[in-house]
Parts: C-alpha cells; structure tokens; sequence
C-alpha cells in the first residue's frame, strides 16, 4: 500500500540507473540544521590567543564547540573549525606572522566530561583553512609557544591521554615550522607535560611543567614523582629539574608564566601535599613560597592558567574559581568585582591585549568576558553558542519549548520559535548547579523537574521558578545511596504520569515527587573497589560526585508496556524488568559475547517503538581508554546482540534513536559525531548539513507533531533539523532517479506565525526561526551545472503569478513560495524606492499548479493552498476581502505605471531632442511639453526629495500605504481604507485624464514637428 | 610474464592515485569553461541580467574593458546605481537607500577591486598575471566533493575556489572582501554554465547572499566606449 502511496505521488523527471547512489548527508541537500545557540550561558572555554599587531583579532578554543574567530575585539564571532575535533586544548598566534595559527586539540582542563582530541592543526591564512600536522595520538595538548624570534621553532606541551597509559605524551619541539616534531621531554608513560614557557629575551631558555595524572571511572589522581619543573638552556636539548625552594615532591599539577618584560621572573603554582603559589626572581634557579588566597591555589588540576602582565612584572593574574589579580608580583591578591555584573567561576584561559593591557579576554566555564579595567570588573560576550548541554527534552506546546542541563551552568528552557528569532533573552534558567536531565511533565504544564549534579532533584514551577526538593531517600535497611553526577530523571512513554529516577536503585513516582517508590533492588554490581571516592584527587582532595560509581546511568520505559523498563549501570549492566520492577533479569554477560567489552557505561537504551523484543542500546568504554563506538541491538530482549559498526564512527557513543515513524530510520549521537541509518543501522553515514563534523553529540529527541530532530550538544548548544519527513522516506530508489519532486502538502495561508516586534535585536546570538510555510521539495541525484531551474506558479485560470529561481544543490532542494503573486508594476522614476510597492497581496484558497523547469524539461504539479482555519481573528470572507481591496490597489499602481511610463517616455523623448531641433517655435512647444508633463509626473510620485528622512508623499505613496496595510497584514481591512480606494481610484482617474490632455496638446505638434526636421523620434522615444 | 603484467598494474594504480596538483586542476577548469586560447581573446564583456528581490526585478548590467575599466549598473523602479572601477580611481553610487552623492572608493579598496577589470577572471592565465594557486584538498561543498584552491592576486586579494571534479567547473567561491574597515567573506554560487558562440563556456546562474543572479544577455568583446568609467548620476 505504501509502495502505491509513492508511485501516485512522486513525480520522477527522469531515470538513468548509472553507479549506485550512496544516500549520506549530501542526498538530503538544504535540509540543514538550525543552530539554536543558545549563548546566553556560553560553555566552556579553554584557549584564547590574540593577534598583537591589532588588539581585535582574537581567536577562542572552546571545550567542546571548535575554534572562533573575532577580527572585532568580541562584538561578533564566527566558529572556523567546524570539520574537525571541536575539543580545544591550546591556540597560538605567531607573533612574528599573525596570520599562522596553531591549534591543539584535546582540553586539558582534566574534569571527569573532557573530551579528547586528534592532534595539532595549523592555519596559515588566519584560521580561514586548516591542515593537521601531527600528534594525532596525544589526545590532550595544554598550551603551544612559538619563539617569537624564530617562527620555525614550536614547542608543545601534551599531558597525554587522561584514561590510559601513553608514549604520546612530553614535550614536542618543531624545527621546521610545524612540519615535523621530536619529543624532547619524556617522563613516563604516566606523566606528560601540562606547561610550557619561553624565554622572550633569550629563546633557547625554554621552561616546562610535568605531570602524572590518572583517572579511572571511580577516581582521579593528580600528582607523583612524574610532575616536575623543568629548565633547559639549550632549546630543549639537556634539561635540569628545579627544585630549590620548591616544596618536597611528590608534585601534581604545576601551572606557571614568565613574566614578558622581565624574564628572570616567573610565577608558579605548584600542587603537592600543600599546594603553594612560588616565585622566582632568577629565572627558576630558586624559589620562594608565597601565601596565597584560596582561589590562587585551589583546584591545580582544573585551574591552570596564570598570567602576567606583558609590560608590568608585578600585575600577575590567577583566573581560578574566580579571578584574583596582583599588583605585587604575586605576593598578594585582589579579587574581581562584582560590578557591572556576575563573573562565571572556573576560569582556563586569559589574553592580555599588548597594545591596551587594560584589556583582559578571559575564558571561563561560562564563556568569554572582556575587561576593560585590568580585570577589576566585567562585560560578558553574548554571542558565543557553546554551550554544553547533557541532555534535551521537549514540551508540546506550540512552538515547542527545549530543556536541558549544562555543564557548569545549570538547567534551562528556552523556545524553538520567537518573534525575530530565538535570542538569548528568550531562555530562562530554572535550576542552578552543572544542570543535566531535565524534564517537563507532560501532564501538568507548568512543572518542570530539573536537578544538579549527584542527583540534587527538584520539582519546579515553571511561572514562578521556585522550586521543592524531591531527591529519594536512603531507607533504613539500604545501603548509602550513589548518585551519578549525571542522575537519570526519565518520564514514562507508555504511561506520561510515570517519572523515574535511579541511583544504585530505580525509584518510581506517580504525584510529581511527593511519594516514591523503590522498584528495584541494587541493579549495579556494587563492586566495593570502585566506591571509594572520598580518597579521589591525588595531592588535593576532589571529589564532586562526579567519580560516583555504581551507579544507575540510564532508564527507559518501553512505549509499548509501562511495566517493562530498561535500565543501565555505568559498571556495564543492562536489566529488565517486565513487571513493574518485582523481578529483574541482567543481560550484562549477552551483550559482551557480540565483542562489546564488559564494565562499559551503558550510556543510552532504546526499546524499540515497533516491538518489544527490540532493544538498541550504546556502551561507553572511554573511561577504560577505549574510546571506539560500539552500538549494539537485539531482538530477542536482551539475549543476543548484534553490534552496529560502520567505518564511518568516530567517537564513543552517547545515544542511539529510533525514528517516530519509519522504524528503519535511526539516529545516534558520540563524542565526535551525528549520524543516521536509513536501513535499521546496516549502513551509517555522518550528519553534516550545518553541524559540525565532530561534534558532541550527547542526546537526540524527536518531536511527534512537527517531526523534527533536536540534537543536544556538548559544546556547540542545541541543533533542530526541522521535519525529517524526507528522510523517513528516502529510498534507494528514489535516490537512483535523476531528479524527484516530492508531494507539497496542502499550503495553509500565513504570514507567519510571529510578527517582528517592529525593532532588530541589538546584540547576543539569535537563532532563526523555521519556515512558516512548507517548502516545495525536490531531489537532485547530482548538482546542476548546467541548465537552470525555475518554478512558475499558475492560477486556475492559467495566468502566471510567480516565478522563483530553483536551486540546483545535490540532494533535496528546497522552494519558499511565501504564497504571494508578484508585486505590482509602479510608476518609475522617483526620487526615492517605494519599498512598499514591493509587497504582494497573498493568494486566495485554490489548487495552483506548479510548473518545474528543470534544464529542458517542464514538469507539473498541483499545489493546494487553504484558509488559515486556526486564526479565528481572520476569516475566509475577512481574506476575500482583503484580497479584492488589495487587488484594486495592486491594479492602481498598474495604471499610475502606465500613466507614467507614457510621460517617461515623452520627456525622454523631448530631452533627446531639444538641443537638435533648429524651429524655435518646435522648442518653445517642446519645453511647455515637457514642463507640463513634469508637473504632472510631480504629482503622480515623489520626485523632489532623496534623503530617506523626508517623507515626500504623491499619489503612488499615497496607494502605497494603503495597499502596503491592506495587503501586509492578516485582516480584513477597515470601512475607511476601502472608503480611501474610492477616493485613490478618482485620482488615478484624473492623473490619466490629465495626461491625456497634455498629449492632446502638444503630442501632435511635437511628433510633427520632429518629423519635419528629421528626427525620427517616435521610435526613438519608444 | 606475470611480474611484467603485475608492474604495469601498479604502474597503472599509481597514476590513478596520483595525487592532481592545482596546475593541471586550474588546466581541467580552463579547458572546461572552452579552453585558454577562447579566453585569451577575451578583452571586454558586457553582462546582462537580473536579481529577484521579494519577486521584483533588480536589473544589472556588468561592463569590462581589460585593463581599462569596470562598471555595474544596478537598476530598480527607475532608479539607478552604480560602481565603477578604473585603474586610477573607483566610484561607488547606491541611491536606494538614500545615498544622495557619489562615493570615490578609498585607496585600499581600489587597490583590492583592482581584479574587478580582468574578464577573465582569476584562473585564466593566472600565472602570468602574478596570481598564486594552493590546493587544499578537497572539501564539501553542498553535499559536492570538490578541489579547495586559494588564488592570492598580484595584488594580495585572495579567493578560494571551489571545483567540481566531475565537471572542472568552479562551483563556489568565497572572497575576502573589506568592508567597513573588517575582512568579510563573500560566498557566490555558480551554475547554468553554458557555451557562447565565441567558444567561452560563462555561468549564467549566480548564487549571492541576497538572491541569485540570472544573466540574461552576454556579449563577448563589444565596442566599450571608457567614457562609462566615469561616474554622472
């Protein structure tokens, strides 16, 4: 039946079967995402470098959303890394040539969430093209120096991997400009290089940090005999540990800078036992401890920038959990103010402006913020979408609204549609914390239940935002309860009452929080070697929760049977329940037989929507340095499984989805990239299509009413591809065919459903809007270079109303008829545009047919364009009259056109003429001619006054404001604009008598007269 | 026998994996568009055409003399404007939104719409015009693999050009251009390339931010009358 369905309404131009057509991103064409943002919290930043020369072209590396550029000084930005890694661990600009630029991917600000890189980039032309060369296995790069007097000379500090024993890491050092690296320092397979400085004045005296760092899934350890200070004076050839006046080893994290103008002076802070800021004012021979605020020492591992000033030795700055600054040297501290607004915590990365250093860029886990006072206060840039969600949800409102949890940066909700665009003002934060799940209750609109990390829960009024804790509570028989930093907070799909939380125990509540049930009993493997967390850290103690472990990771209720649940550990097990939770089955030991390693995080379930016995579910191993992609889907509920593979992954899995309506259609979402199947996971390919190549892909939604596809990033905020209906239903074989035009559905009439508010928005990021009104889709096996494309609109009586130039992209194409004739033809020749002459009046209700020329050939289709039932202030009769007045006006212009197109014509004519003509009588006749059709011109359009701020106002002005409201808005129009049609169509009336008059005139005299003298004027002036 | 067979395979696969440089990429594009004698002959071109803004028609005419000269003539509801580039001095006049007086350009931005009076564009006999080529691959564009190459001009502007391997066409280009004292780049889209008597293979179709230009009439070497690269309102 289905097969049918398409034949009748497919319209296939042509079929040459040549080499089979690979379906991938390309074949769904202008089906692009839209950016959503939002940039009102920003994300994570962890490098920002400058170009000297200028000030104002500043390049930002981002945890996980790439590399931008402002050549501004921050007022815009663009993303320039968008094909590659989006995990930033370091930026440098050749000072020598600003527009070489290397880039090191990896973060290394080592958090449990940090994600890894693929080795160095480098740009030569200003970030505008990137090539990678080299370190691809070093997965973190923490900072890259260039010598300043010797651009061939790069040094590049990698700690190495963070899950895993490496080779990779140290010290490298380029000789060449980048083109090769020799490692020149190496500690251990344990311990990598987290630093690295060089001398300004003296470029062979290079000074390095190492570190030994680990983390497992249930710790972390920063510190051990592999971190050290280093000095070496010969370009990294011999290298000599300082430790004199530094405290006893062993040491962990050791940020350091060298104070630019006077070298000798260098500043670090150095974690160990007790970690301590030290000075020295011999170039590193000696040290000496200083006392320093909480915030100058605190979190080594996290916080790992200081800087000083380059021209004022004692102004040091420690961006930390806050800022602090000196103006000593380091031996005190100040901290930045709170005026002109809150600072965001956690700060990675500081650039100092050298031609103005009262200016400071710094980049915190909540963007970027300028300074203009030497980082006494603060401005936040606005514009920068990299925000880190963990998970999406939506609402079914209309426009629906998006939800989801950041990184460091709390729980929000913000719209997917606005008038003007989804701007940063229109998300509103609802829950504090690193925000994670959060999810709308499907039954009660106003609630919201969001939480913050470790499973901190609350139920929240969506209108008022004030909130109630609902987190579970430890019963007297049960052991201590583990919360996952990331909980999960699930809301059923068979049943919507149904909310789901778990740590090491599933709970379940049907009031929204008040009362909860415990339905399971320890679903983890409670394995006692991994719960010990209050000894993670290393030298200094850091545990958030985010080293919980054992815990319950992920929770689905099949849409099919409220009572069959799915839930999974992060310590690889995967159980069931059928009944509500009375008796679970683990499937743990099946899945590893299909060669998915065991222990994994079971990082997403899908109970598939089609059949209960099918579950797809993704394992994440990264935590063990294993960082490949393993999916996996059974079909006999968990018994045996069949892992989904394609060349085409990369990054661990986050997410797998299946679609709403074509069950073959999946979706799945890793650390670096979105992909699809078409096939039920045979064959994968890579979303593009305006997202990022590599980007963070942590959860994936699907609206059931306006089918589209909502993608949580971790870096890059939220992406929408609005209506997947093209790709549910793409086909091999429509995809073999030449060119395909795809059925329109009916056409409702709308202006949209916002108006604009009337004023631009002034700043910060703005995401646009879907289209109103459904596109006219068509599919090109290819790009069409040569031939054109055009669309034609016809009435039912067969006249031509519109005509739209067709694009010729591979894939799906997209048409925007906005369901309008064409403008009017108006007078010609004012003294300014009549911009609102460029409106159109909107169609009537009707079958329209659309005629497609594609190259030679003209193919057809009926469009169906309706009423817009739904807007009750506007009515059917309302519409037919608007579109009468708004036609009576459109004919107007036409004649007022044709009215002045003759006195063009005329004075053309006579001005061509008047110097040539010898019968001063001719000529006296001649300038009355043209003085009197000059009058009359006057009167038909402005023609005196240019400047946009004088509103000269004549006869096609004055049809153009009525027609402009008449036909501009969703009304019918009012008693006194049909009264003025009357009165407009009178002056019409006169201005073309009057013309008449004119020419009865004097056109014969002229036309004679130019005869007489020879001067063949008619064809000329016509 | 078999060893002889076998070296000329891997003679054969190393051909075909050779890698193309952005010499004979530029060669292939060149010959696709009609070849560079066709082109070499070219000195002066005059285009025709339109842009739909919202359904009206923008008309445009675009006017080269090689070395002489350019201009374009914008025209909307009887109004018209105009750009004008010569060697020594450049004009720009934009009445629609109220721009009452002739603009001369500034020194840097004549110096980079210097390009503007070749016909021929950037890739013919691009290195006798002291223009630098590199290759950077491929990349997509539109769901199209293409050739990434960056044209730097004798002048220093840069361009990158985008070509379909399957047709040697450019596809894209993005320019640098400066505007209000910032670098911006300028993405166009080309198509509908089709051959004209004199053998030069133009796109008549070109995608620009604010619509897509459809050239209506081209003529190859008119008579061009340098009186036009003056500016008059």
């Amino acid at each position: 039946m289905r097969s049918i369905y398409f034949l009748t309404t497919i319209l296939a131009f042509s079929f040459i079967a040549n080499a089979q057509t690979e379906i991938n991103s390309s074949t769904f064409g202008m089906m692009e995402a839209r950016s959503m943002g939002p940039a009102t919290m920003s994300g994570r930043i962890t490098a920002i470098d400058g170009v000297a020369a200028d000030g104002k072209t500043i390049y930002v590396g981002t945890a996980g959303g790439g590399i931008w550029k402002t050549t501004n000084g921050g007022a815009s930005f663009n993303s320039i890394f968008d094909k590659y890694c989006q995990s930033i661990g370091a930026i440098a600009v050749d000072p020598k040539n600003p527009k070489v630029i290397f880039a090191g991917t990896g973060e290394s600000n080592m958090r449990n969430t940090v994600s890894i890189g693929d080795g160095l980039y480098k740009s030569n032309d200003g970030g505008s093209n990137w090539r990678k060369v080299g370190l691809e296995n070093t997965e973190h790069i923490a900072d890259i120096v260039i010598n300043p007097k010797n651009s061939d000379i790069i040094y590049v500090a990698a700690p190495g991997p963070l899950w895993s024993k490496s080779k990779d890491r140290g010290l490298y050092k380029s000789s060449d400009g980048g083109k090769t690296f020799d490692k020149i320092l190496f500690i251990s397979e344990d311990a990598g290089c987290a630093d690295v400085a060089v001398d300004p004045e003296h470029p062979d005296t290079v000074y390095a940090s190492t570190w030994e760092f680990r983390r497992k899934p249930y710790s972390f350890n920063s510190g051990g005999i592999g971190s050290g200070m280093w000095k070496s004076t010969d370009g990294g050839k011999n290298w000599k540990e300082g430790k004199n006046g530094l405290p006893p080893k062993p040491f962990g994290r050791i940020a350091f800078a060298i104070a630019p103008s006077a070298p000798q002076n260098i500043v670090a802070i150095v974690e160990a036992a007790e970690t301590g800021l030290y000075i020295s004012a011999d170039g590193g021979e000696s040290w000496k401890k200083q006392s320093a605020s909480m915030n100058v020492v605190s979190r080594p591992f996290y916080f790992a920038t200081i800087v000083i000033d380059p021209n004022d030795p004692k102004r040091v700055y420690r961006p930390g959990y806050g800022f602090s600054y000196s103006t000593d040297g380091g031996y005190s501290f100040a901290d930045a103010s709170a005026d002109g607004g809150w600072l965001h915590s956690d700060h990675h990365a500081l650039w100092i402006n050298p031609l103005n250093t009262n200016q400071l860029y710094l980049g915190t886990d909540g963007g970027v913020y300028i300074s203009l006072d030497k980082g006494a206060t603060w401005n936040f840039v606005h514009n920068l979408p990299v925000s880190q969600f963990y998970h999406v949800a939506m609402d079914e409102k209309k426009p629906y609204n998006l939800y989801g949890g950041l990184q460091d940066n709390g729980s929000w909700v913000g719209p997917s549609a606005a008038p003007g665009g989804v701007s940063n003002a229109n998300w509103k934060a609802i829950n504090g914390g690193d925000g994670f799940w959060v999810q709308p209750d499907p039954v009660n609109p106003d609630i919201v239940y969001a939480e913050s990390q470790g499973g901190e829960v609350n139920r929240i009024n969506r209108s008022t935002v004030k909130s109630v804790g609902i987190k579970p509570q430890q019963g007297a028989t049960e052991e201590k309860l583990r919360w996952n930093w990331n909980t999960p907070i699930v809301v059923g799909v068979a049943n919507k009452k149904n909310l789901y939380m778990g740590n090491q125990y599933l709970y379940k509540t049907t009031d929204q929080g008040r009362n909860w049930s415990r339905i399971s009993p320890d679903l983890t493997t409670n394995n006692k070697e991994k719960q010990k967390q209050e000894e993670s850290g290393g030298l200094s103690a850091d545990n958030t929760s985010a080293e919980n472990h054992c815990t319950i990771f992920t929770i689905a209720e099949s849409p099919l049977d409220e009572k069959f649940i799915w839930v999974g550990t992060d310590d690889g097990n995967l159980q069931y329940t059928r009944d509500a939770g009375k008796t679970w089955t683990n499937v743990a030991a099946n899945y590893t037989k299909a060669g998915i390693p065991a222990q994994t995080w079971v990082s997403s379930i899908e109970p598939s929507l089609y059949d209960k016995n099918i579950v797809y579910a993704t394992f994440d191993n990264h935590m063990y340095g294993d960082h490949k992609t393993y999916v996996g889907v059974s079909k006999d509920m968990g018994k045996s499984w069949t892992m989904l593979k394609s060349e085409e992954f990369t990054g661990f899995a986050h997410k797998i989805k299946e679609d709403l309506k074509n069950k073959e259609l999946l979706f799945l979402g890793t650390e670096m990239g979105l992909f699809a199947s078409l096939n039920g996971g045979q064959k994968w390919f890579r979303m593009k299509n305006n997202i990022p190549e590599y980007i963070l892909a942590r959860d994936i939604q699907i609206n059931p009413t306006t089918n589209d596809l909502v993608i949580a990033t971790h870096g890059r905020g939220l992406y929408i591809v609005d209506d997947i209906s093209p790709m549910r239903s793409m086909t091999k074989e429509i995809a073999e065919k030449d060119a395909v035009l795809f059925p329109t559905p009916p056409l409702t009439l709308t202006m949209g459903q916002f108006g604009n508010g009337g004023f631009p928005k002034t700043s910060g990021f703005v995401a646009p809007n879907p289209v109103s009104i459904p596109p006219i889709k068509y599919y090109l096996k290819e790009r069409m270079s040569k031939g054109d494309i055009k669309a034609e609109i016809y009435d039912a009586s067969g006249n031509l109303i519109q005509t739209i130039p067709g694009s010729k992209r591979k894939g799906i194409n997209m048409l925007n008829w906005n369901l309008n004739m064409k403008p009017p033809k108006v007078a010609t020749g004012g003294a300014k545009l009549d911009f609102g002459a460029l409106l159109s009046p909107m169609v009537l209700p009707g079958d329209y047919t659309l005629k497609l020329t594609v190259g030679d050939t003209v193919y057809k289709s009926i469009l169906k364009v309706v009423h817009d039932a739904s807007n009750k202030d506007f009515t059917l009769e309302d519409r037919k009259l608007q579109n009468k007045t708004a036609m009576d006006l459109y004919k107007m212009h036409e004649e007022l056109a044709a009215v002045v197109d003759v006195i063009n014509a005329k004075q053309k004519l006579i001005n061509d003429n008047l110097t040539k003509v010898k019968d001063s009588s001719l000529k006296r006749s001649m300038v009355a001619y043209n003085d009197e059709l000059e009058k009359l011109r006057a009167e038909c359009l402005a023609t005196k006054q240019k400047s946009i701020f004088a509103d000269e106002k004549k006869l096609r002005e004055e049809i153009t404001e009525v027609y402009a409201a008449v036909s501009g808005q969703e009304a019918a129009p009012s008693n006194l604009q049909i009264q003025r049609v009357t009165v407009l169509q009178g002056e019409v009336k006169k201005k073309a008598d009057a013309n008449k008059q004119i020419l009865n005139k004097y056109d014969k005299i002229l036309m004679d007269g130019l005869r007489k003298e020879g001067l063949s004027g008619e064809k000329k002036g016509f | 026998m078999k060893r002889i067979f076998f070296s000329f395979l891997l003679l054969g696969a190393a051909f075909i994996v050779k890698a193309q440089t952005a010499d004979e990429i530029i060669a292939k594009h060149v010959e696709a568009i009609g070849g560079a004698d066709a082109w070499k002959k070219v000195q002066s071109t005059k285009y025709e055409g339109n842009v739909k803004v919202q359904g009206a028609d923008v008309s445009v005419t675009l006017t080269t003399l090689s070395g002489k000269g350019s201009r374009q003539d914008i025209s909307l509801m009887g109004m018209n404007g105009f750009r004008i580039v010569t060697p020594a001095a450049g004009w720009n006049y934009m009445p629609f939104q109220g721009q009452t007086e002739v603009d001369p350009m500034t020194a840097e931005d004549l110096k980079e719409a210097q390009d503007d009076m070749d016909p021929q564009g950037k890739l013919v006999d691009y290195k006798e015009k002291g223009t630098t080529v590199e290759l950077f691959g491929k990349d997509d564009v539109d769901g199209t693999e293409c050739y990434k190459l960056v044209a730097t001009t004798k002048s220093g502007v840069k361009e990158t050009f985008f070509i379909d391997p399957k047709t040697s066409f450019v596809i894209k280009s993005i320019a640098v251009l400066k505007a209000n004292g910032q670098e911006v780049e300028q993405a166009s889209m080309y198509s509908n390339y089709t051959k004209l008597p004199e053998g030069i293979v133009v796109a008549m179709s070109i995608m620009l931010p604010f619509g897509e230009m459809n050239i209506t009439k081209v003529e190859v070497n008119p008579a061009v009358d340098e009186g036009i690269f003056k500016p008059a309102k």
